[in-house]
């Protein structure tokens, strides 16, 4: 034995020149002619259709939610009175430390000094406070909310307030006190007869 | 519709004024009853009674038949107004500048016989009716 036979080069030269005949009867067998035909004839159909919907051109309107305040406003507030009132544009409407009266629709009025006012579209509220019996009462308000009958400006504050909060009219030393003079007044005054406040 | 317990604010060692004439003029809670939670108005609690209402120069017996109850009583009691705010049905919220109660025997019925200041209206619905004909004004 002398090292490798000097036939073998030879037979590795014969098995790739006999895989390079035989690679395009292979490669000819592999397409699926039949599977090709059957696939045209018969369209794949799905059991469940997507309807597909053209696309929106954009939003209704720039600020879909204050569209919406103003309509529930329409429905709740049809006159705009209360809006107004309570408005921020408006130089006549009524601002914190005014005495206001709120008739409801089923109980008694109350009044009292305004001491907050939150504008939150439709969900507006004040909050009125007043002494009974010598107690502190407060009492927060639904400015568009139906069971409010009516607001009555009763009286405005001589002195325009500095601040938008009054929660230091809690405080003995600034508190207003009873507000029932006040509006006894002016109920003898504005109504001939008069809703007597309890 | 509308939650039938109100929220409150009152538990124990709250410091409650007694509107009625009992005799007492300040209370201490040690207790509220039926309720997990801190107390609300139309809630039944239990209260020491830490002053008593001064009588003055008054010391007639009439004066001293009226009070019927003494510093460090025991006994049960209605809130009647919080100063925690409160909702109502309709959306309104109400607070009052004081916690305040009025004594009551274990029947329910009130140990005074009059009231000297505002209640909450949600003694009606709670049904402490004979407390709202007491009171002089119910908001």
């Amino acid at each position: 034995m002398s090292g490798p036979s000097p036939l073998r080069p030879l037979a590795w030269c014969w098995t790739s020149v006999a895989q390079f005949m035989k690679a395009p009867l292979l490669r000819k067998s592999t397409i699926p002619t039949q599977f090709t035909r059957s696939f045209i004839v018969v369209p794949y159909e799905p059991k469940r259709r997507i309807k597909i919907h053209p696309p929106i051109k954009g939003p209704l309107s720039k600020n879909p939610i204050e569209n919406l305040t103003a309509a529930a406003i329409a429905i709740l507030d049809p006159s705009g009175a209360r809006q107004k009132m309570f408005s921020r544009h408006n130089k006549d409407s009524i601002r914190p430390g005014d005495i206001l009266q709120v008739r409801r629709r089923n109980g008694d009025p109350f009044s009292g000094v305004l001491l907050n006012i939150r504008r939150r579209g439709i969900d507006t509220g004040f909050l009125l406070r007043d002494q009974l019996t010598r107690v502190g009462v407060e009492m927060w308000f639904k400015l568009y909310s139906p069971a409010i009958e009516d607001i009555d400006l009763v009286q405005r504050k001589a002195k325009k307030a500095r601040r938008a909060k009054l929660y230091y009219m809690r405080q003995p030393k600034h508190d207003f006190g009873s507000v029932a003079n006040v509006v006894k007044e002016y109920v003898r005054r504005v109504r001939p007869a008069p809703r007597t406040r309890r | 519709m509308f939650p039938s317990r109100v929220l409150g604010m009152v538990q124990l060692k709250s410091m409650l004024t007694c509107i009625d004439n009992s005799g007492a003029a300040l209370v201490e809670c040690v207790m509220v009853l039926k309720r997990k939670k801190p107390a609300g108005i139309g809630d039944k609690i239990v209260v020491v009674i830490q002053k008593q209402r001064s009588l003055g120069q008054d010391l007639s017996a009439t004066a001293q038949a009226a009070v019927k109850v003494r510093r460090g009583d025991v006994c049960h009691a209605v809130v009647v107004r919080t100063k925690k705010k409160y909702s109502r049905p309709d959306g309104s919220y109400i607070r009052f500048d004081d916690n305040a109660c009025v004594l009551v025997n274990k029947a329910g019925d009130p140990l005074g016989t009059r009231l000297s200041g505002v209640v909450g209206e949600e003694l009606k619905r709670k049904n402490w009716s004979k407390i709202l004909s007491l009171a002089p004004m119910n908001v």
